[in-house]
């Protein structure tokens, strides 16, 4: 629990260190440009396309990440089985690898020549190079985090509340629905926050898999690799661009969490 | 055979912090010095201390280093110069980083540690140079462009295959220089008598990727991911088997050039790795790789 007294100043010194040194490089990306000049090269097309990709596909791949991940969660959270130790490693391991191994991993999967991707192929559905490569990049690399913390929420839900529950006749989908995922909401919802913060910030997966093309496959980060090399202030707007992103999701997710946790006996 | 491109391109200047740019803090309106722009005023100049700072810190104290900023298409070969440059010299050693041209060149501008640099181009190091980041740039090797597709049964048979519709065409962005290569290839493709009018807009509708080097073109192809890329021909050559080349006619020659950074820590022993990169010993490395 936290404390009411004054931490001691020893303490405030030792910390500081770390604090300056986040702070450092996020003030010079907000501050090397002058406001105006930071909104107009958010303008430029190259911004507006890469910002509307960038939305549209981390929307798809977190939805996916929530549909697909839940049942998941519960499963490990609820149930104990043979291979549980193993799966749960399984699905934590796509946080640990490098995102441009996903990235190349995806390929030999996916790609034209890949595992699966060759008879793809064959139907005439192939994926690399397109926006569907962008969110499967971002779904790979994103859903372990809401996984993880959707495994959570569950576990920290009293399971005698759900029993109490059934005995009063409702059934498992409902005690679901109207118990589990309620009081583990703030842990599903800093799990959905994580994982689109974390498909936003995808770049290494993506570029290996996805290829870079504006519009199509060009998101934020991609776009700041791009205009590094040719237009360095649109590259500093779409960073700016990028952390005030990441710094609305973080509030709004501790809002939540907040507003909707619930008090435990 | 063909000229050399030249092709003069637009490039932002280097960014400065409004602190420490007069330029940009005349045009600031007087305001009266509220509370946060003091501390707006107190973080900026401590950030350029700190960046001053690790500036003189990323220097090495070692001199018998030498650090080369190489376009990506020369990898193979300048990883042998560096080893014979090694071995001739005693205690003395070459740090290689290849990426793109262009990369490079943002890099040295945003003050990288760099001793000696090598363009896929010209016009990346002569601005460098009108910069006063460079010394005079030498032309060391020319290469040109060709268009690889994945061995085996492949979609594309012939440069007319570019053309049509459902091609997956990977190439390299507009900023690095087989990018720009590329498009001045296409460009004179789409000639009369050769393959007309129209040819190269209808490539440029197949483009799939715009990729950050030539050799990132290279390994879409050989990953069989692209039905074809336009890269160097010492590229298509370091892929072996792996892709069928499809030759370039009056492509365009990429003319490579190399120069001494301003600042280099060990001037000399930059000026003897470049003096063997322009030597016999290099050039004949550099046409066993293909350049010319």
């Amino acid at each position: 629990m936290a404390s009411a007294e004054r931490p001691p100043a020893a303490l405030w010194l030792a910390s500081s260190v770390l604090v300056v040194y986040i702070t450092l490089p996020l003030a010079a990306l907000l501050l090397v440009l002058p406001p105006g000049e930071l909104l107009e090269h958010l303008r430029s097309p190259m911004a507006l396309r890469a910002l509307w990709l960038s939305v549209k596909t981390t929307l798809v791949a977190t939805l996916l990440a929530v549909l697909l991940g839940t049942p998941l969660a519960y499963l490990l959270a609820r149930f104990s089985f043979r291979g549980r130790d193993v799966l749960d490693t399984l699905v934590d391991l796509p946080i640990t690898i490098p995102p441009v191994v996903a990235g190349v991993a995806l390929l030999l999967a996916f790609g034209r020549r890949g595992l699966l991707g060759r008879h793809l192929d064959v139907l005439g559905a192939s994926v690399a190079f397109t926006t569907v490569a962008v969110v499967m990049a971002q779904l790979l690399i994103a859903s372990p985090f809401f996984v993880k913390a959707a495994r959570a929420g569950f576990e920290s839900v009293d399971t005698r509340l759900e029993a109490a529950a059934r005995t009063l006749g409702a059934s498992p989908w409902r005690v679901f629905w109207t118990v589990t995922v309620p009081l583990a909401r703030p842990a599903l919802l800093s799990g959905v926050v994580l994982a689109w913060a974390r498909a936003l910030s995808e770049f290494g997966a993506t570029m290996m898999f996805a290829g870079n093309f504006p519009g199509r496959t060009q998101t934020l980060t991609l776009a700041v690799m791009t205009a590094l090399e040719s237009d360095l202030e649109t590259a500093v707007a779409v960073s700016a661009l990028s952390l005030g992103l990441a710094l609305v999701a973080l509030v709004a997710a501790k809002r939540m969490a907040g507003r909707w946790s619930v008090p435990r006996a | 055979m063909t000229r050399p491109l030249a092709v003069a391109h637009r490039r932002p200047r280097t960014l400065s912090f409004r602190g420490a740019s007069s330029r940009r803090a005349t045009r600031d309106p007087p305001t009266r010095p509220t509370r946060s722009r003091v501390l707006r005023l107190t973080l900026v100049t401590a950030l350029v201390q700190a960046a001053t700072l690790t500036g003189l810190a990323a220097r090495p104290a070692s001199a018998e280093t030498v650090r080369v900023f190489a376009a990506s298409s020369l990898t193979e070969a300048f990883r042998e110069i560096a080893a014979a440059h090694e071995a001739a010299r005693p205690g003395m050693k070459v740090e290689l980083s290849f990426a793109g041209t262009q990369v490079l060149r943002t890099q040295i501008e945003q003050g990288a540690p760099a001793d000696v640099f090598a363009s896929a181009d010209l016009a990346h190091s002569e601005a460098l140079a009108r910069a006063g980041l460079l010394a005079t740039p030498r032309t060391f090797a020319r290469n040109a462009l060709a268009v690889v597709v994945p061995a085996g049964p492949a979609r594309v048979a012939s440069l007319a295959d570019l053309a049509r519709p459902g091609v997956r065409v990977v190439v390299a962005g507009p900023a690095v220089p087989a990018g720009r290569y590329t498009v001045e290839a296409l460009r004179r493709l789409a000639a009369p008598g050769s393959l007309g009018p129209g040819f190269d807009a209808r490539v440029r509708a197949n483009v799939v990727s715009e990729e950050t080097n030539v050799r990132a073109v290279l390994s879409k192809v050989v990953l069989g991911e692209a039905d074809a890329g336009f890269v160097y021909q010492t590229d298509a050559a370091s892929a072996g088997a792996r892709v069928r080349v499809l030759e370039v006619p009056s492509s365009v020659v990429a003319e490579y050039s190399i120069g001494v950074v301003s600042g280099a820590a060990d001037a000399a022993a930059a000026e003897a790795f470049v003096g063997l990169v322009l030597g016999e010993r290099g050039q004949a490395i550099l046409r066993r790789h293909g350049f010319r």
